[in-house]
């Protein structure tokens, strides 16, 4: 007991008694504050990300068939789209899961990717004008019909004029470039007033030259990649709580309709004028940047400033006329010429950008489209299938959602949403629909339906005829007329009005379910038994947890923690070598000290005591110095939250700030660590000091 | 004090070697030297620097071991002894007092002159801090006990180490150079009052001096050179000795 206090003595007293011991001591509470500081972020962003994967379309658990040649990836892999095997009759798997007592709510999904085109302007607006005529032969001339088409047809023109003027003027930049003469000739053709004065005699035939000659010298219509994830709508709602309608409207329930992610909806649809005035003004407003000192935001000024294409071709000439008139206004310039008019606007700088963000959105804005595409507009989506032929299918966009804080995330606005029906459609697989006619079909062309066996039967067994073979060769051009009824049939308007019940929706194919848990805690506990039942149950099915089914993202926020042990590992081995070093010296320093106190009668195990409690002293002070430090700066940064300065974080933070706290585990780990490394690295020294002979004590200081 | 006790041998020491090793070259410090000290014995070794003082006193003092011959400290032969049972007869049986005083710098005065009771643990506190305070009075330090060594002048440091020495009550208490760090006036305090307590408390001391003054308080004067065991002689002996100009 007296020994002990004097131990306890002796290191206080020596804890600040050397530089050595305040080097060791720096080393310790560095390591704690790392340990601490950056222990806690990590814990605070995984669980923050991993409300960010469950929260959005992960769920707890995901289940899917274990037939699949690769693991699933809810967010995509490396190498595109995760090879998964349907999981047949979701119908069925939803009981089965749902009889777990920890299992809340099961949501079908099923994610793929597909192109789809945006359409350019000219595009769009002579689809406009064709629309208009069909009209007037249709239903008659009226004086409205009559003015919509003239404005339409002014527009037209006016890009054919703005086209041609932009192909002489890089003609010339270009001097004289490989242009194929047709074009050339059509366009300077639909240039001339005799085209124009001779357009209302033909209509169709002038539509056509512009549809087929003149539309396709415009190359501004983008080719976009959605990622979208079929599910049962009104379930994913209930499900996954964050998302939120925007724009639009829900898709009504049981009906075909897709909802954009609003990420996807602004980054690739807004009018990128726009986009871009939104992206300056928000990097100004949240991190601070300015138009003079930030290359970027100084590119997308110049990129506004030089690219107007865009605005000035959605423009009709009263339009123009319009847009000219406020410009004028706007910048107090007698400039005639849209296109220097919209230069000029867009020349932006720090002092005049938030009153041109504001006249853009209220006197410009309404007289432009700025979005390719409107709420309840249609959707060809064209996908290739699972068997590897092109599938297209029209889905109506009844709206825009987004899970609340995660608004910026590119990440969680991945994923756009679609009906289940459209999905297995795009997918390749049979709605009861598509069986229906195809049944239709074979009826018609007289091919037997055989499932898979039977065909193996047919082709390779014994007992048979070569009887499949001979249909197959028979029905060449009944599958060519299948393919364009079954084109025709998913492309007719009543699919989109069609309202399925529930057991037609889950009555099908899904690739994978997400699987809400009650008690998040049991986790792997639930996650275990969900396999054992369906092992018991006989049903072929791989049970992964969020982080495995969010594929390439789960494994960031591993690598993360990775790097982050590592760099503790390395510090801490560091720490070990210089504290090690450290302590050997301060020991050399004690010889005498150590010598006298051998001579006067202590064992040796009294000296390895004794510098072992002094390193733990030292450890605890510091540590706790250290923790202490730590927990200050995580109380802060919990107060004031940390900015997610760039997007991508937004997913990993789980909203525009991370509010990170600090566990207790946390701290434990830190003493642990700290404890252990001071421990080890001191047992040589320690070792060393239990050898120091007691004649050291006879030496003089002379 | 037990008048037997007082003539039996706590130091035997026969025909004693000590070689020591540097590098290559084997340099002999003792060259076979016989010894007995009494109980009670005040004795003071005299010799010039490399005559082998410091050795002798190493060797009776359990912290070095001899190369040949035999040493018995308190009947007991070191050389049969393990390393744990020498710390433990250093700690009960010898004291010691260093020639650079070697207190402990971060503990006080009482704590310094406690240690070597917390080491032997048989005491408790309220014994400790009575022995302590007793040690302190008859060093004439009681009123510093909270002072720590560097708040201390030399003289007051190596009273601090006598009464640490002398704290255990051990037989034999053995001083190299005690005065050699202290101007001579404090010096022969220091020497007043080692004898002082060694014909109070009966307490054998050995120490080792060249200094004459010094020399002429011990009973006895025991003389070395080269390693080599010279004479056993008186105190008057020895101071005449010297004044003829020998060692």
């Amino acid at each position: 007991m007296g020994q002990l206090r004097l131990l306890l003595q002796v290191a206080f007293r020596n804890l600040f008694s050397s530089k050595i011991n305040l080097l060791i001591g720096g080393i310790i509470f560095f390591g704690t504050l790392l340990v601490v500081v950056g222990g806690a972020l990590m814990d605070s962003m995984d669980s923050a990300m991993s409300r960010s994967i469950i929260g959005s379309v992960a769920g707890h658990i995901q289940v899917y068939s274990d037939d699949s040649k690769d693991p699933l990836a809810l967010y995509g892999s490396m190498s595109g789209e995760p090879d998964l095997a349907a999981l047949d009759d979701f119908s069925q798997l939803r009981p089965f899961l749902e009889k777990h007592p920890n299992v809340k709510t099961v949501v079908p999904l099923g994610t793929s990717g597909a192109i789809v085109t945006s359409g350019n302007t000219v595009d769009l607006t002579l689809s406009n004008l064709r629309a208009l005529y069909k009209k007037r032969d249709e239903a008659g001339e009226t004086p409205e019909l009559r003015e919509s088409i003239d404005s339409v047809k002014g527009h037209v023109r006016q890009m054919v004029n703005l086209m041609a003027d932009q192909t002489a003027k890089s003609e010339q930049e270009l001097g004289g470039a490989q242009k194929d003469p047709a074009e050339v000739e059509a366009l300077a053709r639909a240039r001339t007033d005799a085209f124009w004065d001779a357009f209302e005699e033909a209509p169709y035939s002038a539509l056509e030259l512009l549809e087929n000659r003149i539309a396709p010298q415009i190359p501004d219509g983008d080719m976009l990649e959605l990622r979208y994830a079929g599910t049962d709508l009104d379930a994913f709602q209930r499900t996954f709580d964050r998302m939120e309608i925007v724009d639009g409207q829900p898709v009504p329930t049981g009906q075909r309709g897709m909802l954009l992610s609003k990420f996807f909806y602004e980054e690739f649809l807004k009018m990128k004028s726009a986009l871009r005035l939104d992206h300056i003004k928000q990097e100004r407003d949240l991190n601070q940047k300015t138009i003079a000192t930030d290359p970027d935001l100084q590119r997308w000024v110049k990129e506004n400033q030089t690219q107007t294409r865009e605005i000035i071709f959605q423009l009709d000439p009263v339009k123009t006329r319009k847009m000219v008139e406020r410009l004028q206004k706007l910048l107090g310039s007698q400039e005639p010429a849209l296109d220097k008019l919209l230069t000029q606007f867009f020349t932006t700088d720090d002092a005049n950008f938030d009153t041109r963000y504001a006249q853009f959105y209220s006197e410009l804005a309404p007289l432009l489209e700025l979005y390719r595409l409107r709420m309840g507009d249609v959707l060809t989506i064209t996908a290739f299938t699972r068997t590897g032929y092109m599938q297209s299918v029209n889905v109506k966009v009844y709206g825009t959602y987004q899970f609340k804080g995660l608004e910026k995330s590119a990440m969680a606005g991945a994923l756009s949403l679609m009906d289940l029906m459209s999905f297995r459609d795009l997918y390749g697989y049979l709605t009861a629909d598509k069986k229906a006619e195809l049944a239709e079909i074979q009826k018609q062309s007289g091919v037997e339906a055989l499932s898979r066996d039977e065909a193996e039967e047919a082709l390779f067994g014994e007992a048979s005829d070569n009887e499949l073979v001979a249909e197959a060769t028979s029905s060449d051009v009944d599958d060519q007329a299948a393919f364009i009824g079954d084109q025709g049939a998913l492309t007719r308007e009543n699919l989109l009005q069609r309202v399925y019940t529930q057991q037609e929706i889950e009555q099908g194919v899904a690739l994978s379910a997400a699987v809400m848990l009650k008690d998040p805690e049991l986790l792997e506990q639930t996650m275990v038994e969900l396999r054992q039942a369906a092992k018991d149950a006989g049903l072929k099915l791989r049970v992964v947890s969020w982080q495995e089914a969010a594929g390439i993202i789960g494994q960031f926020v591993l690598l993360g923690k990775l790097v982050l042990y590592f760099a503790v590992f390395i510090i801490f081995v560091v720490a070990l070598v210089i504290i090690n070093n450290a302590m050997m010296m301060a020991t050399m320093q004690r010889v005498r000290e150590v010598g006298t106190m051998r001579a006067i009668g202590a064992q040796r195990s009294f000296i390895l005591g004794m510098v072992l409690v002094e390193t733990l002293v030292l450890g605890l002070v510091f540590g706790s110095a250290g923790s202490l430090v730590g927990s200050g700066i995580m109380a802060l940064l919990n107060s004031a939250g940390i900015p997610a300065g760039n997007e991508a974080l937004y997913f990993f933070f789980s909203g525009p700030r991370l509010f990170p706290t600090l566990s207790a585990s946390n701290l434990v780990a830190a003493f642990v660590i700290v404890l252990g490394v001071s421990a080890i690295s001191t047992l040589y020294p320690a070792f060393l000091a239990t050898r120091v002979s007691p004649l050291q004590a006879m030496q003089t200081d002379e | 004090m037990n008048p037997t006790a007082s003539q039996s041998s706590i130091v035997s020491i026969t025909n004693v070697t000590k070689d020591y090793t540097l590098g290559k070259v084997v340099v002999p410090a003792l060259r076979g030297v016989d010894l007995e000290v009494h109980a009670g014995e005040f004795i003071s070794i005299a010799g010039p620097s490399g005559s082998g003082k410091t050795t002798l006193l190493n060797l009776i003092g359990c912290v070095d071991t001899a190369t040949g011959g035999v040493v018995r400290v308190a009947g007991q032969d070191t050389k049969q002894l393990t390393e744990r049972q020498l710390t433990n007869l250093r700690l009960n049986t010898i004291g010691f007092i260093f020639q650079s005083f070697n207190l402990v710098q971060v503990l006080s005065v009482f704590q310094n002159v406690e240690f070597p009771l917390l080491l032997q643990r048989k005491l408790d506190k309220a014994q400790r801090r009575e022995r302590v305070m007793q040690l302190l009075e008859q060093v004439g330090l009681a009123s510093h006990a909270k002072h720590r060594p560097n708040e201390l002048s030399g003289g007051q440091r190596q009273r601090v180490a006598v009464a640490r020495a002398l704290v255990t009550r051990p037989q034999l208490v053995l001083a190299d150079e005690p005065t050699a760090n202290l101007d001579s006036v404090t010096g022969q305090n220091i020497i007043d009052l080692m004898k002082e307590l060694n014909q109070k408390e009966g307490t054998t001391f050995i120490f080792s001096t060249h200094d004459a003054k010094v020399m002429s308080h011990a009973n006895a004067v025991v003389r070395l050179a080269d390693g080599n065991f010279l004479d056993r002689i008186s105190a008057a002996e020895a101071s005449r000795a010297m004044a003829a100009g020998g060692h």
